[in-house]
């Protein structure tokens, strides 16, 4: 089952005089359960499509269908609404509420539902537990670690059972042993629960831990990687490492060079 | 409920400064509203529940219509005692002395602002018949014997124990031309008929009284006990109707409250003034709101961001500030509530002292704290609605990005045009004045309100322009950094708007004060020369005859001695309205040769007005009716005299203070022609040059002063007497001007201690690169200090301008046409503070910023 549907996704940004174009034409879909990683270099319009694709921001042109619903005709309390209950966020500084401690900005999402939390009791008992914060719920964001904070953040996306995880440079802010404990959450995330993820960073090895890695310059998907399941890790990470090496001398930024992939970006 | 509390609540705590310097602003505002609104209200139910209590069981009174008549026969008394309704009537006579020891101290009573001061009021009363309708506590002795021709008396306490006073004793009062003794019999307590004249009060009896006074057979007034069917409601009205037509027209018949309207009115002025202070006050106070509110949502940036990417709505968002904004205005409305109370009982202390009046019981009443509350919570709201907009167009995006780096709002990129528009139409409004008399002052307050935020929006298109214009001075002043922090100003246009529109209110409303506390100063000096002219001012408890200006005339040093006499009279408006106003009479010819009129219209012949004034039918009018009614010098007026109404030619318009500039100058020969009037309340005396002004002070005091009861005054003392009233009841107004200041202080530190916060890190990477902590400082003062000189500039600017508009509009309402006035050193004041505040504000932030460690600041997240 589709989760995300994006086709022919544009957006350009007036800056002074002259319009960049940010994403040109993106056709990208993510499947129910599927862990998808965006790679690029810097400017090359990734953290863009989380944005359009999260309804944080509004393509120039294209279209985005999220768990089967079209963003375009929403107006923004739709669009709000479309992603307190269905898309989790995490990003790079994790965006926790200094003033709330870890609990209370967990259920925050819950809170601004106008939900009873009695309910949400035994997912959020499951989701700390899994994130091993039990014992820190009580803390502010900042008698936590940067570890932790993400992890809160983390289950804060959760909470509310999104049909898709969106996490932004989820590792950038974090020591690397930190950061792969947070990718193993992830990974565990998506293959215990069944949790969809998509995730934009610039590292490989965080995008090693994904199903699918998508590949964009200019604006546009270069390339896309299916990474097989089983394979050690090593041998994900030297693949990716090999594309991004081959994308570095190959000159043309063409989405028919992705030979060895479907247009779709399906498995 | 739980989002909102854990929200707001947290948000509280961890901004404890934010808000407190919000709720400071509806604390203002509320605590102002409630005590100005407690002080008029307890000055008017004062003085109605004096005249009830003094009234006692009184339903009805009489007196004379024409209140300046000397009383009316007793024979009355038995027309109005035989109406089957009236179960009692009870006559006095009131009579205003002195005591006789106490003359050469005696005050001279101006009438101020409707003040008078000094005196002793004696009510002469037919002792068994009183008790009747009036309570007399007695404390000590006994009341009046029945012989109604006995010479005792009967004293407030309280006025006996100043007076060194005591039962069995006599006292010495000035009665018609001789001193008379009467015995004190006993004393009453400070209660009912005892409050009168604020305790100087005492009552005799009724044919002694008549005796003393040569007024024989004459009461003032006449209490009415009604039957118990009749005394309230509709049937006493009929009553009063029916007595009214019973006794005829020479005779009002009122309720015993209404005695003391003449006293409300002449209170008006001032509470007109007061309103102004409660509105500017409700300004300040939701502007100061409005500026931490913006400053919070700038700061919340990120946490407003993060809210809406997980889900919050943006009319979530605004709900949230909004509810912050009820939550404050409820916490800052009673505190405001506390302090305004506190706040009345000084209020009302002063205005005791203006009045005259007796104001300990502070009037707490649940209409104005229910009143003062709704409007704290009504303006937090009101001043929050903008903030908390701009917090729910925060978009999610705003929460991505490292530092609250936000694009400029709307407001800051466009905000000139509204601005411009507000500017304009207010600008227009004020100019045309088009509001009926009572809405006035709300409409007014409106326009004002829209001028500054029309104001205040221009601010952003203009601060490039300030900037270049000020950046060599923020140079020579701070150096190299002073021309960083020069150009800081800039960059974060929002938070430089915000401190320099507090500034420019802050500016505004000092200016606004000055200008109309000088100029009504000015005036009222200028006419002060004039009424008060020459060299000495004498003035008696008895009437003056020709004699006594005779004798003054003979006194060595003496060059001249004019004499003015004051009464009350009906004056026919235009439209044919009757209102009360006072002739001042004057001997034109002996006037000139003592002090001399100053006229506000351009007359081409003095001294052809005045011989006209001589010739008869004929007044010079005062600014203040000539504005009210649209007469000018060459139009004529109508008063109603003795043998009916009467045209009388304006020869010229002057200003005139007296009695609230209800007066118009008549003269002397008129006086006693058309109102059959003699005698005078005062001698201007005029002292020959070269001449020592005490000695000839002292001579006519050897002379004449024990014969004619005289009191004597220089005219430098008196002007010096008037003036401390003045500044009695100016200073309130200081006040007010320091609060102003107060809040562009509180504004500017709100902004300077953001600027800085948010610039930690950019601090941290100026001191790797080389800056000293004291070049910090000096470029956080120059920002502070470029922004102080804008504001300051500005708001001069807003103020003459506004002040001007006031005082037209002053003149609208009252009749006041002032000479403007706003000294230099006012000026220059005015952008001197303003550049003082912003350094003084700026300082603690600077030296924090400065004091920071630098791997601190680089790390500051």
């Amino acid at each position: 089952m589709r989760v995300l549907d994006a086709s022919r996704l544009t957006k350009a940004y007036r800056m002074g005089e002259r319009s960049v174009m940010a994403l040109a034409g993106v056709d990208f879909g993510v499947e129910k359960g599927e862990f998808v990683a965006i790679m690029g270099p810097s400017g090359s319009g990734k953290s863009t499509l989380l944005h359009l694709i999260g309804g944080l921001d509004r393509p120039s042109g294209g279209t985005v269908a999220l768990a089967g619903q079209a963003l375009e005709p929403l107006n923004d309390t739709a669009i709000t609404l479309l992603r307190r209950r269905n898309i989790g966020f995490v990003f790079q500084f994790y965006n926790l509420l200094p003033t709330l401690t870890a609990e209370e900005n967990i259920c925050l999402p819950l809170l601004i539902d106008g939900k009873d939390l009695q309910p949400y009791q035994e997912r959020l008992e499951r989701l700390l537990g899994l994130v091993g914060l039990e014992d820190r719920r009580h803390h502010k964001p900042e008698q936590l670690s940067g570890g932790e904070q993400q992890r809160v953040a983390l289950v804060r996306a959760l909470i509310t059972e999104p049909a898709i995880l969106l996490a932004d440079e989820p590792t950038g802010n974090l020591d690397s042993r930190t950061g792969l404990v947070i990718m193993d959450l992830l990974r565990r995330l998506c293959d215990e629960l069944d949790q969809t993820i998509v995730l934009v960073t610039h590292d490989p090895r965080t995008a090693s831990y994904a199903d699918r890695v998508v590949f964009l310059r200019d604006g546009q998907i270069i390339r896309e990687l299916h990474l097989v399941g089983e394979e050690p890790a090593g041998q994900s990470l030297g693949r990716i490492i090999e594309t991004m090496q081959a994308l570095e001398t190959d000159p043309g930024p063409t989405v028919s060079a992705a030979a060895d992939l479907p247009a779709n970006g399906s498995p | 409920m739980r989002l909102t509390r854990l929200l707001i609540l947290r948000s509280l705590r961890a901004r404890p400064t934010r808000w407190l310097l919000s709720a400071f602003g509806i604390v203002l505002g509320v605590s102002t509203i409630l005590a100005i609104g407690i002080t008029n209200r307890t000055a008017l139910l004062s003085i109605t529940r004096l005249f009830e209590t003094t009234s006692g069981r009184a339903s009805l009174v009489i007196v004379a219509q024409d209140a300046d008549a000397k009383g009316f026969p007793e024979t009355l008394l038995r027309r109005v005692a035989d109406h089957p309704e009236v179960d009692n009537a009870v006559p006095t006579l009131q009579l205003f002395t002195v005591l006789a020891d106490q003359v050469s101290t005696g005050e001279i009573g101006l009438d101020f602002f409707g003040t008078s001061t000094g005196g002793l009021l004696l009510y002469g009363v037919d002792a068994q018949r009183d008790i009747l309708v009036r309570d007399y506590q007695i404390t000590a002795g006994r009341f009046l014997a029945e012989d109604p021709h006995a010479y005792e008396v009967v004293l407030v306490q309280s006025f006996a124990e100043d007076n060194d006073i005591a039962v069995g004793r006599s006292i010495q009062v000035v009665a018609g031309g001789a001193v008379e003794s009467l015995r004190v019999v006993g004393l009453i307590a400070k209660e009912g008929a005892g409050q009168l004249n604020n305790g100087a009060f005492g009552a005799i009896p009724l044919v002694t009284a008549q005796r003393l006074y040569d007024r024989d057979g004459k009461v003032d007034q006449i209490d009415l006990v009604v039957k118990s069917s009749s005394a309230s409601g509709p049937r006493l009205a009929r009553l009063k109707d029916e007595l009214q037509a019973h006794v005829g027209a020479d005779y009002a018949v009122v309720y015993p409250a209404a005695q003391g309207q003449r006293m409300t009115q002449m209170l008006g002025n001032y509470q007109i003034g007061l309103n102004f202070l409660s509105g500017i006050a409700l300004f300040v106070g939701a502007f100061l709101i409005f500026n931490s509110f913006s400053m919070n949502v700038v700061e919340r940036t990120h946490e407003y961001g993060t809210l809406r990417t997980i889900g919050m709505t943006r009319s979530q968002v605004t709900r949230q500030v909004l509810i912050e904004a009820v939550g404050l205005g409820v916490v800052g409305s009673g505190v405001g509530t506390g302090l305004g109370i506190l706040l009345a009982r000084g209020l009302t202390s002063a205005m005791a002292l203006m009045i005259n009046q007796d104001l300990s019981r502070v009037e707490v009443q649940a209409d104005i704290v229910v009143f003062g509350s709704a409007i704290g919570i009504l303006v937090a709201v009101i001043a929050a609605v903008v903030p908390a907009v701009q917090a729910g167009r925060i978009s999610p995006l705003e929460a991505l990005r490292v530092r609250g780096a936000r694009r400029e709002g709307w407001i800051i990129r466009k905000g000139w045009l509204p601005g411009s528009v507000l500017l304009a139409i207010s600008t227009a409004v004020l100019v045309a004045n088009p509001f009926p008399y009572d809405v006035q002052f709300r409409a007014g307050s409106l326009v004002v309100f829209a001028s500054f935020a029309g104001g205040a929006l221009m601010i952003p298109v203009t601060v490039a322009a300030w900037e270049r214009l000020l950046r060599p001075a923020a140079g020579w002043l701070y150096g190299g950094s002073g021309r960083l922090g020069s150009a800081n100003l800039q960059r974060a246009r929002a938070r430089t708007t915000l401190t320099v529109a507090a500034l420019m209110i802050g500016v505004a409303m000092m200016v606004i004060v000055w200008a109309m506390t000088d100029s009504f100063k000015g005036d009222l000096d200028v006419w002060l020369q004039g009424y008060v002219g020459g060299d000495l001012y004498v003035t008696s408890s008895l009437p003056m005859g020709k004699e006594v200006w005779k004798r003054l005339e003979a006194v060595p040093g003496v060059a001249a001695v004019t004499p003015v006499r004051y009464f009350e009279v009906d004056w026919v408006k235009p439209e044919g309205d009757v209102e009360k106003i006072t002739f001042m009479a004057v001997d034109p010819a002996s006037h000139a040769q003592v002090t001399s009129f100053v006229y506000t219209e351009a007359v081409p012949d003095e001294v052809g007005a005045l011989r006209q004034l001589a010739g008869g039918d004929t007044v010079f009018l005062s600014s203040v009716l000539a504005e009210r009614a649209g007469v000018h010098a060459g139009d004529e007026i109508t008063l109603v005299t003795r043998t009916g109404r009467r045209r009388f030619a304006v020869a010229a318009v002057v200003l005139d203070y007296y009695n609230q500039g209800l007066v118009v100058e008549g003269s002397w020969s008129d006086m006693g022609r058309h109102f059959r009037q003699s005698g005078a309340n005062a001698f201007m005396v005029k002292v020959e040059p070269q001449t020592d002004v005490a000695q000839v002070q002292e001579r006519i005091e050897r002379t004449s002063r024990s014969r004619d009861q005289l009191i004597i005054a220089s005219n430098a003392s008196l002007l010096e007497r008037v003036n401390g009233l003045m500044r009695q009841a100016f200073g309130m107004f200081d006040v007010l001007a320091l609060i102003s200041m107060l809040v562009g202080f509180f504004g500017i530190t709100n902004t300077i201690a953001m600027n800085v916060s948010e610039r930690t890190r950019e601090i941290g990477m100026l001191r790797c690169v080389g800056m000293t902590r004291l070049q910090i400082v000096a470029m956080i003062l120059a920002e502070a200090a470029l922004m102080g000189t804008i504001g300051g500039l500005l708001g001069l600017v807003f103020g003459v301008v506004l002040s001007r508009v006031f005082m037209l509009a002053m003149t609208a309402m009252s009749g006041y046409r002032l000479t403007y006035i706003l000294a230099m050193y006012r000026v220059v004041a005015a952008v001197v503070v303003s550049i003082f505040v912003s350094q003084l504000a700026a300082l603690f932030p600077a030296l924090r910023a400065a004091r920071s460690r630098i791997l601190d600041a680089i790390h500051y997240e």
